[in-house]
């Protein structure tokens, strides 16, 4: 099969999920309308009925881990081109990665050593 | 076998996998095999009232669930069940199944921001911590099968596994892929996201009808998904005696299934602080390790 196919019937795919989803909507529109009771759309929370919205400044006490994440994330793009030739290239493969990682592992053990894996 | 036998063949194992894999999981909650009961689940929803809480997000309301079950299905289609028969056989399949997995993190962290409860958001907010927790280990494992077999395709990394299958290859690549695929799919030692003791349902709290169906039917596909992916990318996929290769996918695949919820049946809710720290310092070093051992074995 063409590449180019692939990435149409992916199109398709996701265009046809879509679809049904929506189908699936206008199905449960058309069951009819239902009573409007007071309080019926207030979201969980326990039994109170706080006014206020849910969309505050939130405290991620994981953005250390966050910075740390981004760091890896842009070796691995590299991994992938460097493990399909992996076998290839043979023990340079080996040493150029095992020196790139290496790198970003001491980044790891720095972040470890100054308290950056814990709850901040 | 002709294309339109084996789109058939695969459209049969994907609903009788998520009919079976519901089946699990209502075994693993009540402990009585039910076989009425996933239809009656899917009956309940359907009939259930819509109710959309106040001051709603109304995009991220409705597109939330279109996400979650669309990038599931895609991924699905690029897994292969049999020798020469896959939906879609992509020369980026290995990296499609991270990359299309992420988004399920941001479907759920959408479901949560877009009922404008408190419980759904620190859900949502759960959900994306528990990403960076688990997205480093799955990466690397992933590297280390394509390692071996040089080549992202799917079919290929089956392939490469004719004389010894992954999972005795790198088993601690196997065993770092199976938790997170267990944080993946938010089974239940990693269902932060949608805790019921704490949160009372976290992101799925507030929603009902048929979001709520799509969001479970899209969480039983997933759980199919990442069984077939580990089938795939450590089981030796279709391989095996005397039966079809379809039968010892759908086999094996059920197997993982069942396992699956066998560990969310016995172990108890991680704290969410937890499972970041661990799978920091323990669980990258070990996938690192992973990749540095495959590497030495591939070259001797």
């Amino acid at each position: 099969m063409a590449p180019l196919t692939q990435y149409l019937l992916l199109l398709g795919m996701g265009i046809t999920t879509a679809g049904l989803v929506w189908m699936l909507y206008l199905i449960k529109q058309s069951l009819g309308q239902t009573l409007d009771e007071p309080g019926k759309d207030i979201p969980a929370e326990s039994g109170n009925l706080a006014p206020k919205p849910a969309w505050l400044r939130y405290h991620v006490h994981y953005y250390g881990y966050a910075l740390l994440f981004l760091a890896f994330d842009m070796e691995m793009a590299y991994m992938y081109p460097w493990a399909v030739v992996y076998r290839e290239v043979g023990i340079l493969a080996l040493l150029d990665m095992g020196v790139f990682l290496m790198i970003l592992f001491l980044g790891l053990i720095y972040t470890w050593t100054q308290l950056g894996l814990k709850r901040q | 076998m002709t294309p339109f036998l084996s789109g058939f063949m695969i459209t049969l194992l994907f609903v009788g996998g998520v009919y079976f894999v519901a089946v699990l999981e209502r075994c693993s909650m009540t402990g009585n095999v039910s076989w009425s009961g996933p239809a009656r689940s899917f009956l309940l929803l359907f009939a259930q009232e819509e109710i959309k809480t106040r001051k709603h997000d109304k995009v991220f309301f409705e597109t939330a669930p279109i996400l979650f079950i669309g990038v599931i299905l895609l991924t699905i289609s690029i897994l292969p069940f049999s020798r020469g028969s896959v939906v879609i056989d992509l020369g980026t399949g290995a990296l499609f199944i991270n990359a299309a997995l992420v988004y399920i993190m941001v479907a759920l962290l959408m479901a949560g921001w877009a009922v404008n409860g408190v419980y759904a958001m620190v859900g949502g907010w759960r959900a994306l911590a528990q990403l960076i927790a688990y997205s480093m280990p799955v990466v690397m494992a992933l590297t280390a099968t394509v390692m071996r077999a040089e080549s992202m395709f799917l079919t290929d990394i089956v392939e490469s596994q004719q004389s010894l299958w992954n999972i005795l290859y790198q088993p601690v690549g196997f065993i770092l892929f199976y938790i997170s695929a267990l944080a993946i799919a938010f089974l239940p030692p990693f269902d932060l996201p949608v805790a019921e003791g704490e949160l009372a349902g976290g992101v799925w709290a507030d929603l009902t009808g048929a979001r709520k169906l799509l969001f479970r039917l899209g969480r039983l596909a997933l759980v199919l998904t990442l069984s077939v992916a580990v089938v795939v990318l450590y089981l030796g996929g279709w391989m095996g005696p005397w039966l079809p290769g379809f039968v010892w996918t759908f086999l094996k695949t059920l197997l993982v299934a069942a396992s699956f919820f066998a560990v969310g049946h016995f172990i108890p809710r991680i704290r969410h602080d937890h499972l970041l720290e661990y799978n920091w310092k323990y669980g990258v070093p070990l996938a690192l390790y992973n990749i540095f051992q495959v590497g030495v074995v591939l070259l001797l």
